[in-house]
């Protein structure tokens, strides 16, 4: 019997595949399985990638790192425990060479360096790469060729830095311990170790990284030593996470997230063929009823028809799959040096099996309305229709499916899902409204533009889903590109006007005075300042903080290094309070925080969490008294963290201070003079932000491109499903106006008029749902004041628009080859 | 409600043909034949016989293979195809709108027209249809004898000077084709609309004024004349 129903089902889907319709759903289908299986094979790739270059770039078994050296006890207690230590200290400086500057990450190794794996030099830029067994020597300086092109140096010249000379003999090619390789694009200098101590730089800003060799037994020892006696410190270990790691599965999800919006608008598609679908499967079970056959004959070969559709997709997926990765991975290679292409078969296997169970569950209205079937169908000429309720609640099972795998940030997730729920919602509204309103405003007006308005009104339903899915489509694609193009405009427009043009990112207090006072010379604006002081999260509510939240977020990410703790006795003007209660002036309460929103949200603080910092070599515990958001108009220096002023009477830690400073174009050449007093002195120009910026603007255009390319395929594909599902209707509407006396002409103005309508009230919500959006999102994901260029929002809403209609009118054309002769047919 | 009962659709010499694998299938040749406004006619005769395309000529909306059609109008003659405006269709299968009501669907043709009391005037015929109480009803909610009479009122409301109707009652059981018969002629009569039908019952035909018979290729025109109009 199954064996039968097998081969008619094999039959079937040979029919059937060339059909419109079907032809439709594949495409859909296939659009949707390219984009997970791509996504899912790059991130494995990146992931796998990383953990190749935690294992190769370490440049030892175990690395502890911390900004300050470790106490000689620590450190032979941690002799003792491995079999053998190696320090290198690295700090961020300026190197200057006839009036040209360039920030640089100097490191200083000593004896026994590398530990493990090959450093690599040449002596020349072109020239063969040798193995060195050791660092430079006293009086010596490598330099990498970025730096050597940057400072226009020539071998055998010499660099002086703070009052130092140093030799520049060879060319830095490899170093085998730069595990944040590819993600780190500081440009790079090496010294020895004893010319580091004799530049005298100040200890605070040395960052120490202790290269150890272990086996594994070995490296869990120190791991739960240093969680005890050095809580501040990182590790990272052969057997661990990659640091970036967590913030790649973050991409991996926010893409992930974002595809919601694919799902849902595939769902609308799906849900438009369906109709068609769910007629022909209906008519075909009631003759196999009529016939003698069990409802479960036609069942048995509707399901398996349609594991046949969805098997025979996946050759085809795969192969665009694996070609979509080989280009992704192409341009993700100048982020990612040595990234390869490679196919992760189980992966791929497991990643189709849950996509087809999502269609399995969009498909799943049509197999009940075949348990609906009967012969009495035949009879009557109908067809038992499924609610739609069931449909709306198959898509909400898939969405919520989707979004619990992909969510790790419930306010990124509530925002996301917040704005389509709150579009879509406008969307329904302003149908509901305008073409209720535009029939009654019309209904003593006769003419074919009342006439459109009125046929849409009784067609309620059926084309409110397709200005729904024209609505979302247009949402979705003026949101990313009003994204872009502000995201780009606004930055750069903001930093000027409340920053400055010059970043100082950290600086001593003696550099701030000296700072301070060559502004006075030189008539700069010092438009902020702020003090801070390093301050490692180490435990929440008296849980360490690795085992406190497994859940990847960028919030999680940046406590897994010092942070800077603000203080300050009123809230900052760019400042507003959340939740809580901000402390007073002259608060003698020390111990009480305020802490960022978003950050709260992500890592799910509360107000009353405890929160232990390391801070200068002592636990200091803070409770979280209130919670603050930015808020945009007076500077952008803005802090996660915030402490009463009255805890420095109990925390002796280094202090520093951010500021920004206005420099006219000519006087950055004086910046010299700052930097050669302070080679550590952290000051970033708005031109190296921009550029910085350009190159991540650079990156986030392309994906966003990329994700608008998918978003325009399944809006083409929602429009034409919709006027496929429509179009017997459409042909018989037309060819009865037609027996009215009326030309196809008058046919085709109607259809024009129809679309027209659609389109603008698709616009009306698209616009509205693009401005709650960007009020939502905008503010809290990008730090950004949304302010909405309507002109700008209704011109790309007219382009789009034009295009949508065009392709509405274009693919309804069909409906217009109807003819009085078809109707006499029937 | 009536118009000027002057026009008349001329057919002369014309020939319907068509080509099904790679055989040429002459429905009828060298046909000649007028109809006149005011006046009903019935086209009958077995499946296949050309009935429809005769309908489908005669209405403008295709062109005969060889011969030609005109529209005559106060001595003014006008090819068929411009005929278009002046002509209503009913439907076996009747063709009503799904998603509009009795009222609606019979005040279509006159909204799309511009008319300002499409209602009005789609109620008239409703209630003269003997459908005044169902005007809110959708179609889905109406027999087969009602939706035809629907059909008959929105095929007539915008006042056509010809009416071709296929099969009229042909989905109808013999109570509802007679009381749907007796409405198509009377309401054509008092509209002094032309009235052509294909049908291939007999009772319907002989309340034609005018019977087209075709009878083994050859097409017979019966009824008050009874005599031969073509010969194949």
């Amino acid at each position: 019997m199954l064996n039968n129903n097998v081969r008619l089902a094999w039959q079937f889907y040979q029919q059937e595949k060339r059909y419109a319709h079907q032809r439709f759903l594949s495409l859909t289908q296939i659009v949707l399985m390219v984009f997970i299986v791509t996504l899912s094979q790059t991130s494995d790739a990146i992931q796998r990638y990383l953990t190749h270059n935690l294992n190769n770039l370490l440049g030892a078994d175990l690395v502890i790192s911390q900004k300050g050296a470790l106490k000689d006890t620590q450190q032979t207690v941690l002799i003792g425990m491995t079999e053998q230590l190696v320090l290198t200290r690295s700090l961020n400086t300026t190197l200057v060479h006839n009036d040209v500057w360039q920030r640089v990450k100097l490191k200083g190794v000593g004896k026994g360096y590398p530990l493990q794996g090959e450093l690599l030099t040449s002596t020349a830029l072109a020239g063969e790469f040798e193995v060195t067994s050791s660092g430079p020597d006293a009086g010596e300086i490598w330099l990498d060729s970025r730096l050597l092109a940057s400072l226009s140096l020539q071998l055998g010249e010499q660099i002086t830095i703070a009052d130092q000379k140093l030799t520049f003999t060879r060319i830095l090619q490899h170093e085998p311990d730069r595990l944040m390789e590819g993600h780190n694009v500081d440009m790079r200098a090496m010294i020895n170790s004893l010319d580091l101590e004799r530049l005298n730089f100040p200890q605070d800003i040395i960052h120490h990284r202790y290269l150890f060799a272990a086996d594994a037994n070995q490296i869990s020892k120190v791991i739960d030593w240093q969680k005890d006696n050095l809580p501040a410190a990182q590790t990272n270990h052969k057997q661990g996470a990659h640091p970036l790691a967590l913030f790649w599965q973050r991409t991996e999800n926010f893409i992930g997230l974002a595809s919601i919006i694919l799902f849902f608008m595939a769902a609308i598609a799906i849900q438009q063929l369906t109709h068609v679908q769910m007629k022909k499967e209906q008519f075909f079970s009631a003759v196999c009823l009529s016939l003698g056959s069990s409802k479960s004959t036609g069942l048995q070969i509707s399901v398996i028809k349609w594991a046949l559709g969805i098997l025979f997709l996946f050759p085809v997926v795969l192969l665009i799959s694996a070609l979509c990765h080989w280009f992704i991975i192409q341009w993700l290679g100048s982020t990612f040096t040595g990234l390869a292409w490679s196919w992760n078969i189980p992966l791929a296997a497991k990643t189709l099996l849950a996509t087809a169970s999502i269609f399995f569950v969009f498909h799943f209205p049509v197999w009940l309305g075949l348990k609906k079937s009967s012969v009495a169908q035949l009879i009557h000429n109908t067809n038992r229709k499924v609610s739609s309720v069931l449909s709306l609640g198959c898509a909400l099972l898939v969405l919520a499916g989707i979004a619990a795998a992909y969510s790790d940030n419930g306010l990124l997730t509530a925002m996301v899902l917040g704005s389509m729920g709150i579009s879509i919602v406008l969307i329904l509204l302003i149908s509901w409204v305008a073409l209720s309103a535009g029939e009654a405003l019309t209904k003593n007006v006769s003419g074919l533009v009342p006439f459109t308005l009125f046929m849409m009104k009784q067609r309620l339903l059926t084309k409110t889903t397709q200005i729904l899915g024209v609505g979302l489509c247009a949402f979705l694609l003026l949101f990313t590109l009003m994204l872009l193009r502000d995201l780009g405009g606004s930055m750069a427009n903001y930093q000027r006007q409340h920053d400055g043009n010059l970043l100082v990112s950290q600086a001593s207090k003696e550099q701030m005075d000296d700072i301070e006072s060559w502004t006075k010379s030189h008539d700069i604006e010092v438009r902020q300042s702020k003090p801070f002081m390093y301050a490692k999260l180490t435990q929440v509510n008296g849980t360490h903080l690795s085992d406190y939240s497994e859940k990847p977020s960028d919030s999680l990410a940046t406590f897994g290094r010092p942070i800077r703790l603000h203080w300050t006795d009123t809230l900052p003007g760019n400042n507003r309070v959340v939740d809580g209660q901000f402390w007073q002036p002259n608060d003698e309460n020390w111990q009480q925080v305020s802490m960022e929103q978003e950050v709260m949200t992500d890592l799910g603080l509360q107000l009353g969490d405890k929160l232990t910092f390391f801070i200068a070599d002592h636990n200091v515990e803070f409770v979280i008294a209130a919670s603050h958001a930015y808020k945009p108009g007076a500077g952008s220096i803005t802090f996660w963290v915030q402490i009463p002023p009255f805890a420095l009477k109990h925390i002796d830690a280094p202090q520093y201070s951010m500021a920004s400073l206005e420099l006219g174009s000519e006087q950055f050449s004086l910046l010299n003079q700052l930097w050669q007093k302070h080679p550590s002195l952290r000051m970033v120009s708005l031109k190296e932000i921009t550029q910085r910026f350009d190159t991540t603007l650079a990156m986030v255009t392309q994906v966003i491109s990329g994700f608008s390319l998918l978003i325009i395929v399944l809006a083409s594909i929602v429009i034409v499903s919709s006027i496929h599902a429509l179009e017997g209707n459409e042909k018989k509407k037309n060819s009865v106006i037609m027996s009215f006396g009326f030309s196809k002409k008058t046919c085709l103005q109607l259809n024009l008029i129809e679309w027209l309508v659609t389109g603008s009230i698709a616009a009306s919500g698209a616009i509205f749902g693009t401005w709650i959006a960007g009020l939502l999102i905008y503010q809290s994901q990008f730090s950004m004041s949304y302010q909405p260029d309507f002109i700008w929002l209704l011109g790309t809403l007219t382009i789009i628009l034009s295009a949508v209609t065009l392709l509405g009118f274009i693919a309804s054309k069909k409906s217009l080859s109807s003819s009085i002769r078809e109707l006499m047919a029937e | 409600m009536s118009v000027s009962p002057v026009s008349q659709i001329e057919l002369n010499n014309v020939s319907q043909s068509f080509t099904s694998n790679e055989h040429q299938v002459h429905l009828f040749q060298d046909l000649s034949l007028t109809i006149e406004q005011g006046q009903s006619y019935a086209i009958t005769g077995p499946s296949g016989s050309g009935k429809s395309s005769l309908l489908m000529l005669m209405s403008g909306l295709e062109q005969p293979t060889t011969g030609q059609g005109s529209y005559v109008n106060n001595e003014r003659r006008i090819a068929l195809h411009q005929l278009r405006e002046e002509i209503g269709f009913i439907f076996q299968q009747f063709h009503l709108l799904p998603e509009l009501d009795a009222l609606n669907n019979v005040a279509l043709p006159l909204k799309l027209r511009g008319h300002k009391d499409a209602e009005r005037k789609a109620k008239y015929w409703l209630e003269k249809v003997g459908l005044g109480h169902r005007l809110t009803h959708k179609p889905q909610q109406l027999s087969g004898g009602e939706h035809q009479r629907v059909a008959i009122a929105r095929a007539l409301v915008f006042s056509p000077r010809f009416i071709f109707a296929d099969e009229p009652t042909g989905n109808l059981d013999t109570e509802s084709a007679k009381e749907v018969a007796d409405i198509l002629f009377s309401c054509c009569r008092e509209n002094g609309a032309g009235l052509i039908m294909v049908t291939h019952s007999e009772n319907l035909a002989a309340r034609a004024q005018h019977v087209f018979t075709f009878r083994n290729g050859t097409c017979e025109r019966v009824g008050q004349t009874q005599q031969e109009v073509q010969c194949a």
